[in-house]
């Protein structure tokens, strides 16, 4: 009888341990309580390599803005974590947000988007991510996902016009190389949709690079029995500079066209010589051409004692990314009610267009969650990206 | 019934029981109380991680079924979730069928595919065992990935939370109670199986598998029923996963999953229900646990944070070790050597 | 004809790094019996402790190739002597879960040494390409192919030669009659990870000439299975064909078939080869007892 007493009571000890912890306090109060928004990042997982400066793009932003007045007065709470690339983490850090009262969310790769999208309309917190599919900026069927940037399917449009421009009416064979993911097919079937609409002449194959190649010499081989002479590449830097190092040796003869995730300067870094020539679609464009364009980004950098050449362009990127969504919720405050999911997803629709120094005007719409319409198209020369275009609408 | 002295049975309901004495049926009590209370005073990280422990718990019982009951080394279970998961999904989301019918479509599919794979395990052991399962895996993956028609390919199986009575079982606090009944279940089906004839049988093939062939054992037929059982079970967890998450993505179910199961029955402890259980629990609570401390930490040392996905692995793969080197008996042998001391104190043995 | 060299040669070059890869599998499991799963990890360890000595240190590359070795040397005895001596006797599956474990952990350890964001390797294999009856091949492959095949007649000639190889061999056939013989156990058990950790160091720096040095490299890891089944487990002739064959297959399906089938090729091939020659084309069937 003894033993079972202190059994028992071991047990409740235990029992009342394990309780604590409080729940996460209801969120959007007026006042000068935080904003609270929640971001999820991939500082360790397959996309860190662009994951991490765009993560500090996105935090050095709300810390400048923070220090800079806030959103109408109010500061802003970023709570944000690192998933990894790994979807049962975000939505585990999801739930932590919601509980935490997050009223818009930062969001990564096209993985958690999929992943956390029925969840984000349920419970309405707009959702702003670096996954550009074309069938997030569609507000009927995903109400509260936004993309800033130009979609894949736009992108991939942009790149078969000016392919047709450049051919000057002579048929041309483009092979599109992807990655094995709903991110890597994201554009192709729109791509071969706008082929048939706009009649274009061009041939279009797609050839997938399977994730763990360490070589992609097989399909270049079959790229260039098609006769390609423009390969489109919708995948990112690593596997694009591999790419582009084994159509050198190869002696494929045929332009790369990098779409916005190989279009950086990771891509030129581990390409080397093998990215001379390359054309890009890069709805941001690289720091070094906005130079003394970004007062805010560039004192942001210098406080830190950095320096532009010290970033890429995926910092601009995340730090003009949050820059919309701040612009949102100072736009939802001005109404003077509280800040909520619906009130900044109202916000974002209705408040006009936003113009950066990296990138073509941004715009939301009730019609339209896909900010922008054009890009333009650089080139690699000497080892940077320049502009060769100005901006193609699709 | 258990006395100071030892146990004495008085008939054979009493050598059958699932409990033994006193002392066992009160820390089941115990278990029960503490089970009923959990979702009410735990916070809602802790409860999610409870819920995913719950469906793990599901999936480890199956695997130390194959694995410690039967002694086949698998390396395959993230294919079987997946079967169990996209099957129940596309049962549902497809042919419109309601879920607990999606759900023993899983199961049924998923042990089917088992068997299936559990083919090679009739002509290879150990090692070699384990790599064909790596290779199953791998090839279930690629076939999941690729089958686009059905499955979806590459791209995410959006899942409807299921209904019960009219009402949609969307938050974690529902789920909490149907994952804890399932599991439940889940534990009494597999103490029951190690009852019966079948069960010895697996023991049999796990302990010497040429004498027991000697003495009569069907190795064929139990082989392949283990590695049947064992994935239906796994199948069970795919498919809960599926409509908790409400997403299927290829990705849940890679080869590191498969790893995952493997150290939960390690460290939990091979051959024991109650071990795959410990073991589910503790592989989910570590990470979790590490997650949550670093958070606490991040502001103090920012260095935390770049290093904590690294910090979280590192925990793994030492736990892993650390209890393969001073405890490869796992959590079970632990809890008994508790129980031990204290059914024997002040002796020692 | 030129499109059939490039291919040929783009498949020996990586089955050669696969068979590079798989010398250390096979030289711990001729030894020991043990499968060693943290063979990838110490790939990539072997080729960061190369650029950390050529790119930290300044040191010129042969001489960072050989003070790797030696820090690899260590690594490979340390876990031999604190991982894998625990565990002698114990099952199977306590063995495998260790390896793997290790492999989490020292993954873990690569990260938080050297980060995730991918390092430039000092290039001591030129790049650039020559041309082979009118086929363009890149030189870096040529070289991996020629020293992967050097690394593996070496090792080979050990094994069936020197003493010490002839006495891994005993002891992998046999422990107790080896200890009666008088060869120390222990010390073959610590030469034969330390062989190991050499082999990765070499492979590692030759796959992150080619590659580039990141955490990637041991997802290559998973492929160096389907070439020690064909092989062999206990073979480096084995090793040696397997790799050819899986190189070369993988290549020519990614040519011929296409759609990323190539990725899931080796994998049926380890299954048929399992089903129908467990022990693989040169590998040593085993009796079993009861």
């Amino acid at each position: 009888m003894k033993r079972f007493a202190r059994i028992l009571g071991a047990a409740l000890l235990l029992l009342t341990a394990a309780c604590g912890g409080g729940q996460g306090a209801a969120g959007g109060e007026a006042g000068d309580k935080p904003i609270v928004v929640g971001a999820i990042f991939d500082l360790s997982g397959p996309t860190s390599d662009v994951g991490v400066p765009y993560a500090e793009g996105v935090r050095d932003y709300v810390d400048w803005r923070n220090r800079h007045g806030g959103v109408g007065g109010r500061q802003i709470d970023l709570r944000w974590q690192d998933y990894r690339y790994d979807a049962p983490t975000s939505e585990q850090f999801y739930t932590q947000f919601v509980a935490a009262g997050a009223v818009a969310l930062q969001g990564w790769g096209t993985k958690d988007t999929e992943a956390l999208r029925g969840r984000v309309t349920d419970d309405q917190i707009p959702f702003m991510s670096a996954s550009y599919a074309a069938t997030l900026g569609n507000p009927e069927d995903t109400p509260y996902n936004f993309l800033v940037a130009l979609s894949y399917s736009d992108q991939m449009r942009i790149a078969l016009q000016h392919i047709a421009r450049q051919s000057n009416g002579k048929h041309v064979e483009v092979a599109v190389f992807h990655h094995d993911s709903p991110f890597g097919t994201s554009p192709l079937d729109d791509g071969k949709r706008y082929i048939k609409d706009k009649g274009l002449d061009i041939g279009y194959q797609t050839y997938v690079m399977p994730q763990s190649a360490t070589d992609y010499v097989g399909e270049l081989a079959r790229a260039k029995q098609q006769g390609a002479t423009y390969l489109i590449v919708q995948n990112t830097s690593k596997p694009a500079a591999v790419l582009a190092k084994n159509a050198k040796d190869q002696g494929i003869g045929a332009r790369l066209l990098c779409l916005n995730w190989c279009g950086d300067e990771i891509f030129i870094q581990q390409a080397g010589d093998a990215a001379e020539g390359s054309l890009g679609i890069l709805p941001f464009a690289p720091p070094l051409q906005a130079k003394g364009n970004m007062p805010d980004l560039e004192a942001a950098l210098k406080a830190k004692g950095r320096d532009l050449d010290s970033i890429n362009l995926h910092y601009t990127q995340g730090w003009y990314t949050m820059s919309v969504m701040a612009e949102g919720l100072a736009e939802a405050l001005k109404s003077g009610k509280e800040v909520t999911g619906p009130a900044v997803k109202e916000a974002l629709e209705t408040m006009g267009p936003v113009t950066t120094p990296v990138t073509t005007v941004i715009k939301f719409s009730r019609q339209s969650h896909e900010g922008m319409r054009s890009a333009r198209v650089y080139q690699v020369k000497a080892g940077a990206w320049e502009p060769l275009s100005d901006a193609l609408t699709p | 019934m258990g006395t100071a002295t030892g146990l004495y049975h008085r008939s054979y309901a009493e050598v059958l029981a699932l409990r033994q004495t006193r002392a066992e049926y009160a820390r089941l009590a115990l278990l029960g109380i503490a089970l009923a209370v959990a979702p009410f005073v735990l916070p809602p990280v802790w409860l999610r991680v409870a819920c995913q422990a719950g469906i793990a718990a599901i999936g480890a019982i199956g695997l130390n079924i194959l694995t410690g009951y039967t002694g086949q080394i698998s390396l395959g279970q993230g294919g079987f979730l997946a079967v169990g998961a996209y099957t129940s999904a596309i049962v549902v989301t497809r042919m419109d069928l309601p879920t607990p019918v999606g759900i023993v479509a899983g199961i049924a599919l998923a042990a089917l595919v088992g068997a299936f794979f559990g083919l090679p395990a009739l002509r290879l052991k150990g090692l070699y065992l384990a790599i064909a399962t790596l290779a199953s895996q791998e090839i279930v993956l690629w076939v999941v990935r690729n089958w686009s028609a059905v499955t979806g390919g590459a791209s995410s199986l959006l899942v409807p939370a299921p209904r019960v009575l009219g009402f949609p079982l969307r938050s974690d606090f529902a789920w909490y109670w149907v994952i804890v009944a399932c599991g439940a279940a889940a534990a009494l089906a597999a103490t029951n199986l190690f009852r019966t004839g079948i069960g010895r049988a697996f023991v049999a093939i796990r302990d010497q598998d040429i004498a027991a062939q000697a003495i009569g054992v069907d190795i064929v037929r139990y082989k392949v029923l283990a590695f049947a059982v064992s994935s239906g079970f796994v199948g069970l967890a795919g498919a809960l996963t599926a409509h908790y998450t409400r997403t299927v993505q290829w990705e849940q179910f890679t080869l590191d999953v498969s790893v995952l199961y493997v150290a939960m029955i390690i460290v939990g402890g091979l051959g024991s229900v109650a071990g795959s259980i410990y073991g589910a629990v503790f592989m989910l609570v570590l990470p979790a646990g590490i997650q949550q401390l670093g958070t606490a930490l991040r502001d103090d040392f920012p260095i935390i944070t770049e290093k904590l996905p690294a910090l979280q692995h590192a925990a793994f793969g030492l736990v892993i070790m650390l209890f393969l080197i001073f405890e490869p008996r796992g959590l079970a042998r632990c809890w008994q050597r508790v129980k031990d001391y204290a059914r024997l104190w002040p002796f020692r043995y | 004809m030129a499109e059939l060299i490039q291919l040929s040669i783009n498949g020996l070059a990586n089955g050669s790094i696969l068979a590079l890869a798989a010398l250390g599998f096979v030289i711990i499991y001729k030894a020991t019996g043990v499968i060693n799963f943290a063979q990838g990890q110490f790939l990539a360890i072997g080729a960061y402790l190369v650029y950390t000595g050529v790119q930290v240190f300044h040191l010129p590359w042969p001489l960072a190739i050989l003070l790797a070795m030696a820090a690899g040397v260590v690594i490979g005895v340390s876990v031999e002597r604190f991982v894998l001596r625990p565990l002698v006797g114990e099952q199977a599956v306590a063995v495998i879960m260790v390896t793997i474990g290790l492999a989490a952990f020292l993954q873990a350890v690569v990260q938080l040494i050297w980060g995730t964001t991918p390092l430039e390797f000092p290039r001591f294999i030129p790049a650039g390409t020559i041309t082979l009856a009118g086929a363009t091949v890149p030189v870096d492959r040529l070289v991996a192919i020629a020293v992967a095949a050097v690394l593996l007649t070496a090792f080979s000639w050990f094994f069936r030669r020197s003493r010490s190889g002839i006495a891994m061999r005993a002891v992998a056939d046999d422990q107790q009659a080896a200890l009666v013989m008088g060869i120390s156990v222990r010390r073959v058990f610590a030469l034969s990870w330390a062989l190991a950790a050499v082999s990765a160091v070499a492979g590692g720096a030759l796959v992150a000439n080619i590659l580039g040095v990141s955490g990637d490299l041991a997802a290559f890891g998973l492929v160096v299975f389907p070439v020690v089944i064909l092989g062999g487990l206990d073979s480096i002739s084995g090793t040696i064909v397997g790799g050819a064959v899986i190189g070369l297959l993988m290549t020519f399906t990614a040519r011929y078939v296409g759609g990323g089938l190539q990725t899931v090729v080796p994998f049926v091939v380890v299954v048929l080869v399992l089903l129908t020659k467990p022990y693989g084309l040169f590998g040593q069937a085993r009796i079993e007892r009861v």
